[in-house]
């Protein structure tokens, strides 16, 4: 009986406990998320700011694509147009700068992650839910990315090329033997 | 896990088919290779009228792999094939379009450009 009504009391104890315990936790944590996003939000560029770099540079063929909703790792992606790859090479700095200015006076700064800065030809300026493409003229054209953003598009296009993918090759037949028709 | 020798499927439209694993970059003797890893390969099958050619050397980032991959929050991902995207030094992918979703630590791995052109991610 006593170690029944042990389990019993432990048992309520335990059900009671969890919700009190549970409750701070849950607002400790959405008080830090809220702090993430402000930090993130502070550091990271906006689409305006992004904008107004761009035509400063003098960019070429702006455009401003928004991300499909399906996909969410992404808000926004801005592209736009280098002459050369010294242009392309300034778009980013540009934007970099930017946004270390913006930030300046905090104690650790989170700068955008920039992909193929050696080359010039394509470079990612990946600032969290903002993503820079500066590309070259042949680079635009090569990887084609409106089509593959802007909608409509994206359904067909890989669906086609999926098919050219799998299109059945037939065995080539090395064997000697005259081939012989389906009896 | 990839290895030296492993067979790895072609995720983009770059005209290669199928790669062999030579190598792994990274450590000196490096065993094995998971997604975001760059390896060295061998194009073993291209398709026709393409530009590049069977037993042309390359580099590909892996994309997806059979052992599975683990997240801090729980979520088990696995496919059911190796596969792998042609790129350069650079990083630039050789081809234009990638097929089939790809997991999105490529992102924070520095592949952007991959999960850019990616129809889905994970």
């Amino acid at each position: 009986m006593l170690t029944v009504l042990r389990a019993r009391a432990c048992s309520s104890l335990c059900a009671s406990n969890p919700q009190p315990l549970l409750q701070p936790w849950k607002l400790g944590f959405s008080s830090l998320s809220t702090t993430v996003d402000a930090g993130v939000s502070k550091c990271t560029l906006d689409l305006q700011e992004i904008e107004k770099i761009l035509t400063d540079v003098k960019a070429d063929d702006v455009k401003i694509i928004p991300v499909p909703k399906q996909n969410d790792w992404a808000d926004f992606m801005v592209l736009a147009t280098g002459r050369s790859t010294w242009h392309v090479k300034n778009i980013a700095q540009a934007l970099i700068y930017k946004a270390k200015q913006k930030q300046q006076g905090v104690e650790r700064m989170t700068l955008p992650s920039v992909q193929g800065q050696n080359e010039g030809k394509w470079i990612v300026i990946d600032s969290g839910k903002v993503i820079v493409h500066a590309l070259d003229e042949n680079a635009r054209a090569y990887y084609n990315l409106e089509g593959l953003w802007s909608r409509g598009t994206l359904q067909n296009e890989p669906v086609e090329d999926l098919q050219k993918a799998l299109v059945k090759v037939r065995r080539k037949n090395n064997s000697k033997k005259p081939a012989q028709k389906n009896a | 896990m990839i290895q030296p020798q492993t067979y790895l499927n072609v995720a983009d439209n770059s005209g290669a088919r199928e790669l062999m694993c030579i190598r792994i970059i990274g450590a000196s003797n490096r065993r094995y290779a998971y997604i975001g890893d760059i390896v060295v390969a061998v194009i073993k099958k291209a398709v026709p009228n393409s530009s590049l050619e069977r037993s042309e050397v390359i580099r590909a980032v892996i994309v997806r792999t059979c052992k599975e991959l683990k997240r801090s929050n729980g979520i088990i991902i696995k496919y059911d094939d190796n596969a792998a995207v042609l790129v350069d030094k650079e990083g630039n992918p050789k081809g234009t379009r990638i097929f089939s979703a790809i997991a999105r630590e490529l992102r924070q791995l520095n592949f952007t450009k991959i999960v850019s052109l990616a129809p889905e991610v994970l």
